[in-house]
């Protein structure tokens, strides 16, 4: 046994006994799990497992997250530079944006941590690390101008109510990172909608607005270029605005099969066809733009790769997942080009077919028990009539 | 002679060394020992007492349910002890042997039908080598089986080969068959693998000889009955491994009452890993030697001996009991080792089938794996890691979720009655949330049985 391995089993003894202690001790297992992994052997059943665990499983997504952070701290830097009509250095913008994006992660971690420990010491469970995914997640689809008060409340708020009061992570059936979003869109609309919040302290000159504004305003003209949208050089919240940073970290889910390519692509091919659909109308300016201009625009890839894969709130079937897939992506686009009061319909729309995915399981799960009820009753009727 | 193939396309092989080397050892020893957990959902009710003097075919103990259905010795002694655990459980009936293997006189019927079969074996106590699906508990001998299934080749991780270990018995497994097969109005299926040599099995009459390819649980009968006849409520597959055929074959065939049968002994960490001829129920504990100190700085000491394979075998204590019905006993280091900020690990030489890892996309020969459970127990939530492992027409998860919620209307519907825990054997290894999948399918199981 290691020195480490001996210290940590000392402190543990002393979590576990001291009186005072032990109200600590979810907290100070989540950390020791946290740097080793934990000594249990199988007891029952299978004598080997798999290495994977659910925290190699979120790690893999917090790595596929990174490319798109880190574009993230270096546009957010960019725009708000832009719109000064300064062209500030890389590590200046990047800089400018890690400031800007650390006090919003610090708070989410605190505040959703802080509740996730309490649960975990109530129910005398190990923290779960499902946490560490939403905390990540939160940050990167809220504007980079958020008030750090709401931020806390919502992520409260999301970690209580949609996660905790149901048992805990995997028994929620709302993505908690949208429903705190969602929470700030209704409770606070004023620091999360309009053209001032996008760019972190603009210059009041500058309009700021997203494309999607421009689309709902019918602004055509003065959207960005397919270029600067792919790469994500446009106004938006922290981690959503670059398609190529979501494609590369969509690229390592996909092959490490942590997220389902089934939901990516339906996703993507529900908002194209729908795209396509509303070209054939083309009554409104928001109508006739080219369907493929959807997926680079908003929270469209970011939420079909990080926020409609989520395991526990998507579908477990093949064939259902490629239906929550398709109605995710038409609903979106549904919702951008018709409702001009709001914007982006992604939000809105996972988190509708969410609330769907028990109904597209219990489809396909009766599905499976009707072939098997109408065997038996086969096998019956051939009996009797022998 | 019909001639169908079976694909089974999902399953996992996992690679481990110390594959039994063909080479066949006779192996005595004096200490042999029946375990009623062997035998599922059988209470035991004792016949005999700690110094009582047993002959082979002496009824031990039967079920307190069916006091037809008897447990006997497999060799002649002296009862040694019986080893009770917790409120007075019965662990183990310890048997020391005198080694002359005196046995009672075996009195065939002079009609074979099925009755009488059935009578016989039950009075020697061969009929606890019939098991039926549902459940996967001894035969009912009152239910009339659809089929009969006989799986002829393992597919588990280091299973022994069952052609190695039957040949030169031909005659007996002919007869075993003979017998068998007038048990049901049905047919008796060979299920064979289509990769290997299965000149014996081809050369058995009466029998329907079905291939089947793909990684495990290709092997396990589970699979093939739902492949080839799916149970459906109320129907009942009686099946039998090939080994016990044989036995039923030398009763008949020979008048001879002979619980001998040949296991691997297999594992990483074993040092002559090979075949041994024993008498069921035997202590192996010299049955092989310990590799020393590997590189990682394991001692011998740290091992963990299981009758049976690594998926769904059960642990057994330094003594080395074969199970009942084992096939192999399989070593292998004991885990638990801590490593500093695992998580983060490329991970190329620990095993693993997801793609997390490293080692997944680089082809290794053999890991030598441990019992590590690699994580903390959480809720279940990633369905497809079970599905690319779950071969059958039924839904893993959901029936997992029917098991623990104890909805025996949904069990039921999911196809509860097509699986026993060792077909949930591979979706527990995958599971990253560590699940007891096996566990929780037996519970299932034991529910019904109780409502039943």
């Amino acid at each position: 046994m290691s020195r480490i391995e001996k210290t940590s089993e000392k402190l543990t003894r002393k979590f576990k006994t001291n009186k005072g202690l032990s109200h600590f001790y979810a907290l100070f297992d989540a950390i020791d799990k946290f740097l080793l992994t934990p000594d249990s052997t199988t007891i029952r059943g299978s004598h080997i497992r798999d290495s994977v665990d659910v925290k190699r499983l979120m790690t893999t997504v917090m790595i596929a997250l990174t490319p798109s952070l880190f574009f993230g701290f270096w546009n957010t830097g960019y725009q708000h530079f832009l719109s000064y009509g300064i062209q500030a250095a890389f590590w200046k913008c990047f800089g400018f944006g890690f400031l800007k994006w650390l006090p919003i992660v610090l708070v989410t971690y605190i505040s959703g941590l802080a509740v996730e420990v309490f649960f975990a010491q109530i129910r005398k469970e190990e923290v779960a690390e499902g946490f560490f995914v939403t905390g990540m997640l939160i940050p990167m689809i809220l504007p980079p101008e958020i008030p750090l008060w709401t931020v806390a409340v919502a992520t409260i708020f999301a970690t209580l109510f949609a996660k905790e009061v149901f048992g805990g992570t995997g028994y929620n059936f709302l993505n908690p990172a949208l429903v705190a979003r969602a929470f700030i869109f209704f409770a606070f609309p004023s620091v999360i909608s309009g053209d001032s919040i996008w760019i972190a302290d603009k210059a009041d000159a500058f309009t700021g607005a997203t494309p999607l504004a421009d689309v709902a305003l019918g602004n055509i003209s003065s959207l960005p270029s397919i270029k600067d949208m792919f790469l994500g050089t446009i106004p938006g919240c922290l981690g959503e605005t670059s398609t190529l940073a979501i494609l590369i970290g969509a690229a390592l889910l996909i092959v490490t099969n942590v997220a389902s390519w089934r939901i990516i692509l339906s996703v993507i091919i529900g908002g194209l066809a729908a795209g396509f659909t509303f070209n054939l109308i083309g009554t409104t300016p928001a109508m006739s733009i080219p369907p493929y201009y959807h997926l680079l625009m908003g929270g469209f890839m970011f939420g079909a790769v990080f926020m409609a894969t989520d395991p526990v709130t998507s579908p477990h079937t093949n064939s259902g997942k490629l239906i929550y897939g398709l109605l995710i992506g038409i609903l979106t686009v549904v919702i951008r080009v018709c409702n001009k009061g709001y914007a982006e319909g992604m939000m809105l729309s996972i988190l509708l077919m969410n609330v769907f995915t028990p109904l597209i399981d219990y489809l396909s799960i009766q599905r499976n028990i009707n072939k098997r009820v109408s065997r038996w009753n086969s096998a019956k009727s051939n009996k009797n009539s022998r | 002679m019909q001639k169908t193939l079976y694909k089974v396309n999902k399953g996992l092989d996992i690679k481990i060394d110390g594959t039994a080397l063909f080479q066949t050892d006779e192996y005595h020893t004096d200490i042999y020992a029946i375990r009623p957990d062997d035998f599922h959902w059988i209470t035991p009710k004792l016949s005999v007492e700690e110094g009582d003097q047993v002959i082979v075919g002496t009824t031990v103990f039967c079920s307190k349910d069916d006091e037809r259905i008897r447990f006997v010795s497999p060799v002649s002694g002296q009862i040694e002890r019986i080893v009770r655990g917790e409120k007075r459980h019965i662990n183990h009936i310890i048997i020391k042997s005198d080694g002359k293997l005196n046995s009672e006189t075996v009195n065939l019927p002079e009609i074979i039908s099925k009755e009488t079969i059935i009578d016989t074996l039950l009075k020697y106590g061969l009929w606890t080598f019939v098991r039926q699906r549902p459940f996967g508990c001894i035969a009912d001998y009152h239910n009339s089986p659809k089929a009969i299934f006989i799986s002829c080749f393992d597919s588990a991780p280091l299973a022994p080969d069952y052609q190695f270990i039957l040949n030169g018995y031909e005659n007996e497994f002919q007869e075993g068959i003979n017998i068998l097969s007038k048990l049901t109005g049905g047919k008796t299926y060979l299920c064979l693998d289509s990769k290997r040599d299965n000149s014996f099995f081809e050369r058995t009459k009466n029998v329907d000889l079905q291939y089947f390819s793909g990684p495990h649980p290709a092997g396990n009968v589970g699979t093939q009955i739902n492949r080839i006849s799916p149970i459906n409520k109320g129907e009942y597959i009686w099946y039998i491994e090939p080994q016990y055929v044989a036995t039923i074959g030398r009763l008949f065939l020979n008048r001879q009452l002979d619980f001998t049968k040949t296991i691997a002994v297999t594992g990483p960490v074993v040092g002559n890993p090979r075949y041994v001829k024993i008498i069921n129920g035997a202590s192996l504990k010299d049955a092989f030697t310990l590799k020393a100190v590997d590189k990682s700085g394991f001692e011998t000491d740290e091992t963990r001996f299981i009758s049976g394979n690594i998926l769904s075998g059960h642990k057994v204590d330094n003594e080395c009991f074969i199970g009942y019905y084992d096939q192999q006993i399989t070593i292998i280091k004991e885990g638990g080792r801590r490593r500093v900020l695992g998580w983060m690990y490329p991970g190329l030489k620990l095993w693993s089938n997801s793609n997390t890892y490293l080692s997944k996309f680089i082809t290794r020969k053999s890991y030598n794996v441990d019992t590590t459970l690699h994580g903390g127990r959480r809720v279940m939530m990633f369905s497809d890691t079970y599905d690319n492992v779950f071969p059958m027409d039924i839904m893993p998860m959901e029936l997992l979720k029917a098991c623990v919620t104890k909805d025996i209307d949904k069990m039921e519907e999911l196809g509860i009655y097509e699986v026993t825990e060792e077909d949930f054997a591979l979706c527990e290894v995958v599971c990253p949330s560590k699940t007891e999948c096996q566990q929780i399918i037996y519970d299932g199981l034991t529910l019904i049985r109780e409502q039943a």
